[in-house]
């Protein structure tokens, strides 16, 4: 498998090819949305035997932008449609090997969607599970 | 040697390793049960060991790689095999790490398998063919 911080970089590459979404591969004090940050939750270990596979769970928390803006709202419903040019799950699941860094991922599922206070303001947001098998 | 949580336990099948793609091994050996019971018994049962036999039982994620676990089974229904398995998290024979040989009959493959969403896993279990063998070195 992959080294982790490829993996997370690789991620966010995928992301990256949904048109005017910028992303990070890491967690950022101040992002600027519309963007997507790529966490880390959870890593289990011995999967199989001789490290052969290990589960890693990723969020990917998209910040669309201002709350009370209408045409965030539709933006936000573009990123969480299972398909498309603007859809995360699709973006993310472009390349499922990450470019032989793991052996598959899938997105599970999109959760927490709604409004999140970062620096006192208010922005749509949504966070979408991946199980990465590396 | 102390308890032991598995966590490396190297199979491989037919010469190759595939201690990789495996997530549970298990080799069962037993002997028939032959009755001996008789008017001399005092109204218990007795019993002798008649003859052995052994079942291989692996869990593996599907794999269709070149050389890969799926592609390995591919061709070997119907025939024997032979699967190698050294507990105890080792990687070679020794007394804390042994090492059991068995020729196993591959009398099933399951290539296809898994619901959406779930990773691609498939069981088998083979009876062995002929004497378990059994190395610390």
């Amino acid at each position: 498998m992959g080294d982790i911080i490829t993996i997370r970089q690789k991620i966010a590459t995928n992301i990256g090819t949904i048109t005017g979404l910028r992303t990070s591969a890491e967690l950022i004090d101040n992002p600027s949305p519309p963007i997507a940050l790529v966490n880390l939750d959870s890593v289990d270990y011995h999967q199989a035997f001789q490290n052969g596979t290990t589960i890693l769970n990723f969020t990917v928390s998209v910040i669309v932008g201002r709350s009370a803006e209408r045409t965030m709202q539709r933006k936000l419903d573009a990123y969480l449609t299972p398909t498309g040019a603007q859809s995360v799950k699709a973006g993310i699941e472009s390349n499922r090997s990450l470019d032989g860094n793991c052996d598959d991922l899938v997105v599970t599922s999109a959760s927490s969607i709604g409004s999140v206070t970062i620096n006192d303001q208010t922005y749509l947001a949504a966070e979408f599970q991946i199980t990465v098998y590396a | 040697m102390a308890k032991y949580v598995v966590t490396g336990t190297q199979v491989t099948l037919n010469g190759s390793d595939v201690s990789s793609s495996c997530a549970r091994a298990e080799l069962v050996i037993n002997s028939a049960e032959v009755d001996t019971t008789d008017f001399g018994s005092g109204g218990w049962t007795e019993v002798i060991g008649g003859l052995k036999s052994g079942t291989v039982s692996l869990d593996f994620h599907s794999d269709f790689g070149a050389a890969a676990v799926s592609a390995l089974f591919q061709t070997l229904v119907g025939t024997i095999g032979t699967v190698t398995i050294i507990a105890a998290n080792g990687t070679a024979a020794s007394a804390t790490t042994p090492e059991y040989t068995a020729e196993v009959l591959v009398n099933s493959f399951t290539p296809v398998s898994g619901a959406v969403g779930d990773l691609s896993t498939f069981s088998v279990s083979f009876p062995t063919s002929g004497a378990v063998s059994y190395a610390t070195a």
